[in-house]
């Protein structure tokens, strides 16, 4: 038996460790061996958990015994699809950032941030799953801070500001949770099987408290204005980061609130108002973005707000559509903001008007584009159908027709792309010559994405097996 | 396991240490041996601490000449206070202007300290609290002629808080003469008495001025400012946590019949604390300045567990305390350093990262774990105070700490961003070095929050079998 979680964890801190102390000409080969290492253990975990059924954990220690804390790490079916999700992020990111362009601060940052990501969707009681959280925020503020572009103070200080709102509410309902089990605990498998036993009155500020901190991160309306800026300001690497992975911190968080409070489903109608609200709501922004990036984060909080269709209507294939959303989401918006990054590297801009013609330039990059659309719109074949298929139907049979209702969002969506496809991409190029064309190593992350596009959107059984055992 | 004989031989070593760094301070303050002394000195604070940490650990109870009684609550905060010491005289050394005189003033100090720790009756914790301040407020004369009008201020505050102490003594010797602090709880009157409701003000007056809290901490950005910064780290890492230390004994165990009386003053206090703390610190920009107001909120988060009133709260605050000693400790040797080059303001510090990795990750790790991030010491602190507001149902208070807490980051983050900004690289005059000393102390301070923080099973422990102690008394 391999053990799984000691050797991501001991390659993650080597690698930071690694990147810190030598010169920058490491940086780039000590990340992607890095996050190799990682996604190569992750298959491992996902591969196994498929042939036997079983979940994948490590070994305890004792972390703070007075509290029954320990620092145990399992792979549950909901987390094995996330951790599948972080690790081909996390190597993309890494493989495309390029030799040149990798500083010694990027490498250990993303590392550090791959490390809190891996921690929380691997965690198995509260306290590590805030503790890799606040990690996570940290990590992210650097980055933004950091390697982003002009506006980069502003984005970072907004995210922070909103990111603490959302560490507050959770740290206090964490406690709440605790000193509202009858034995009191901070294990998620016991609060999932115990959680109708906390009062009721408890619950309810719980869940308000928990929802609130989790709609923040995932971004859902109103409490998205950090989005923008922080996913727009960023590096190439930090927003494929930031909008894969950090914004599943909220959409996990969300669906385990949903499973540990029962209380849930008395508000589920609300939840799903307020999702259609939020999807429908980015469309419109979206439509009015002349910035390819921002344009992009708007339909990146589309897509939560769809996953939170799924896991508001509290039935299993809902929940399931919702998990395999936080991959299709993780994947598409990542190869979308690479996408957006050697695009802006090629026409030196972000804004829509003076692109034009990106096939003429670089076919790769042009058609990576087209295919992130089908996938984050739902076409057949990616990994976006299914999600948006499984969450619909989950959708139906809990709401009726009403569920349906964000589906309008998403064909608003696939029109406004599409449009941005035919105007940008394949058409309108006036004889200018691109200056700079995308490197190998932006290609080689094109494809490493589209291949888990592809292989998860064709052979759906394979993670489906696992999220329903 | 050691002989109770052993233990009781420790304690007296401990004691006998502490006689001769006093004796050599002295001798090396009538003779001018700057090096002497430190070479001397360190050593035997470094001794000591470990003397006492084996009192801990031993877990007996000792009394010591009458005065004194050595139980796991005292032995901890006197090895807590050992090692403190032991780093601010680390980093006194290379920047005191009378390195002898201190010496000698800061063998006085610890014995203070001590005292307070070890206290059984009023008049040894009263003795030991005057002792402290008058030591610091002629330690910062010493340093020069500027310093004069923060050590007046000090003084006279002090002179203040002792008189309103000593007025609320007095009130307690209509009950119980002989002033022990554990004889008095089958003595005194039903709770609820005008007398003794008067007299528990007054303490938490007096207290309060030298635990920096709202409304009696006025003085500290001033005298934090205008101190010497060595003498700055010792204001914030001890002389405030003495009068912590003191609130501990004389609540717990004097007036714990009364704790339904207090705990409410103890709450609205901490409240407005952190409240005062953490707004103004918003608007510094003086970095001394930022840290004075810091560690005025952190005064209110320690508070929380006072006001918790329980044993589980006393030993959150134990944490946390020693959180923050070690936090502000290291922060204030960096920032005396980076005085020492000319960078006062957070305008100064901009693009301190790149000038100094050193300085830029140090004080980086100290901001993060005094606002509370994981997994540092001070979010162990933090969430221990949290949830055992939570245990007593002090819900608002719990909200309003946590609410605090991650309002603080917004500044630290603010000073780290002003850091890692480049905007001043190009103006800032190169690369920066710190030396030795500093480096030593800002070392011991960074493992101390970096490991606890990692595993912070150990100093958990530790922290509850003092405060069960405290409650045993």
């Amino acid at each position: 038996m391999i053990p799984e979680f000691s050797i991501i964890f001991a390659a993650l801190t080597l690698g930071i460790v690694l990147a810190a102390l030598l010169e920058k000409r490491f940086s780039y080969y000590i990340g992607v061996a890095a996050t190799a290492i990682v996604l190569i253990m992750v298959l491992l975990i996902v591969a196994y958990e498929y042939i036997l059924g079983a979940n994948v954990m490590a070994q305890t220690y004792a972390y703070i015994p007075q509290f029954g804390v320990h620092v145990s790490f399992i792979a549950t079916p909901i987390s094995a699809v996330l951790l599948a999700m972080t690790a081909i992020v996390l190597f993309a990111a890494a493989l495309s950032s390029g030799r040149e362009e990798t500083s010694k601060g990027a490498a250990v940052l993303m590392l550090l941030f791959g490390l809190a990501a891996i921690g929380l969707f691997s965690s198995s009681n509260l306290i590590l799953f805030f503790i890799f959280w606040d990690v996570g925020v940290v990590a992210t503020f650097f980055m933004i801070s950091y390697m982003g572009s002009a506006n980069r103070r502003s984005a970072a200080l907004k995210f922070l500001v909103y990111s603490l709102g959302a560490s507050a509410a959770l740290l206090l309902g964490i406690i709440l949770i605790y000193f509202g089990t009858p034995v009191h605990s901070f294990n998620i498998a016991y609060i999932i099987s115990h959680g109708s036993l906390i009062p009721i009155g408890i619950q309810e500020s719980i869940f308000v408290l928990l929802f609130v901190a989790f709609m923040i991160k995932m971004p859902i309306f109103p409490l998205h204005s950090w989005m923008a800026d922080a996913y727009t300001e960023s590096s190439t690497q930090g927003s494929m980061l930031i909008s894969g992975v950090l914004s599943k911190f909220g959409a996990y968080g969300m669906l385990l609130l949903f499973l540990m409070m029962p209380i849930a489903a008395k508000y589920s109608t609300y939840i799903l108002a307020l999702a259609a609200i939020s999807a429908f709501y980015a469309v419109l922004v979206a439509i009015n973005q002349s910035d390819i990036k921002r344009l992009i984060s708007y339909i990146s909080m589309l897509d939560m707000s769809i996953i939170l269709v799924g896991i508001a209507s509290i039935t299993v294939i809902g929940r399931e559509g919702s998990i395999y959303g936080m991959l299709a989401h993780g994947l598409g918006i990542a190869l979308l903001f690479l996408v957006a990054g050697s695009i802006e590297g090629m026409f030196g801009s972000r804004s829509i008007k003076f692109i034009r013609g990106v096939v003429e330039g670089s076919a790769s990059t042009a058609y990576s584009f087209m295919l992130g659309i089908f996938s984050i719109t739902g076409v057949p074949l990616t990994v976006g159908f299914i999600a948006d298929l499984l969450i619909f139907i989950g959708a139906f049979s809990a709401f009726g027709l009403y569920g349906l209702i964000p589906l309008g969002a998403i064909l608003l969506a696939g029109g406004l792309l599409y449009l941005v496809v035919s105007r940008s991409i394949v058409n309108g190029r006036n004889g200018t010559e691109a200056p700079y064309l995308p490197t190998a190593a932006q290609k080689a992350g094109y494809s490493v994405l589209l291949l888990f596009i592809f292989a998860f959107g064709m052979l759906p059984f394979i993670l489906l097996k696992i999220i329903g055992s | 396991m050691l002989a109770p004989n052993s233990d009781l031989m420790l304690v007296y070593a401990a004691f006998a240490v502490l006689a001769l760094f006093i004796a050599s301070g002295l001798a090396a303050a009538l003779h001018r041996r700057k090096n002497v002394a430190f070479l001397i000195g360190l050593p035997l604070l470094a001794i000591d601490t470990a003397l006492f940490l084996s009192v801990f650990t031993g877990g007996s109870s000792t009394t010591l000449l009458g005065i004194f009684e050595m139980y796991p609550f005292s032995a901890l905060f006197a090895a807590l206070f050992m090692a403190s010491g032991t780093l601010i005289y680390l980093i006194s050394y290379r920047y005191s202007n009378d390195f002898t005189g201190f010496s000698a003033l800061f063998g006085f100090m610890l014995l203070g300290v001590i005292g307070v720790a070890a206290s059984t009756s009023l008049v040894t914790t009263v003795v030991g609290i005057e002792l402290v301040a008058l030591s610091t407020v002629f330690m910062i004369i010493l340093d020069g002629k500027s310093r004069v009008e923060p050590a007046v201020k000090l003084f006279i505050l002090g002179a203040i808080a002792i008189s309103v102490l000593l007025f609320a003594v007095a009130m307690m010797f209509s009950y119980d003469p002989s002033l022990l602090l554990s004889g008095f709880t089958a003595s005194g009157p039903a709770p609820g008495s005008y007398i003794l409701t008067l007299a528990i003000i007054l303490f938490i007056a007096g207290f309060s001025f030298e635990a920096s809290l709202f409304p009696f901490n006025l003085w500290v950005p001033d005298v934090y400012q205008g101190a010497p910064t060595n003498i700055t780290a010792m204001l914030a890492g001890m002389n405030k946590k003495v009068a912590f230390v003191a609130i501990m004994t004389t609540f717990f165990v004097l007036l714990s019949r009364y704790s339904a009386t207090f705990s409410p003053i103890f709450e609205l206090l901490a409240i407005l604390t952190m409240f005062f703390g953490n707004i103004m610190a918003f608007v510094q920009k003086d970095v001394k300045r930022l840290f004075a107001y810091s560690s005025i909120s952190q005064a209110g988060y320690i508070l929380i567990g006072i006001a918790v009133a329980d044993s589980f709260g006393i030993e959150a605050s134990i944490v946390q305390i020693a959180a923050h000693m070690f936090m502000v400790i290291g922060a204030f040797s960096v920032v005396l350093w980076l005085e020492s080059k000319g960078l006062r303001s957070i305008d100064d510090y901009s693009g301190l990262g790149y000038r100094s990795k050193f300085a830029g990750i140090s004080l980086s790790i100290f901001m993060l774990s005094m606002a509370g991030v994981p997994p540092l010491l001070g979010f162990t602190g933090k969430l221990l105070l949290f949830s055992s507001a939570v245990d007593k149902g002090m819900l608002i208070l719990a909200g309003l700490g946590i609410l605090n807490s991650f309002m603080s980051i917004y500044y630290y983050g603010k000073v780290i961003g002003s850091m890692y900004s480049k905007k001043g690289v190009s103006v800032g005059s190169g690369k920066l070095f710190a030396n030795g000393y500093i480096i030593a102390a800002v070392a011991v301070c960074l493992a101390v929050v970096v490991l606890f923080g990692l595993y912070p099973g150990p100093i958990i422990h530790a922290a509850s079998a003092a405060s069960l102690s405290l409650f045993g008394m």
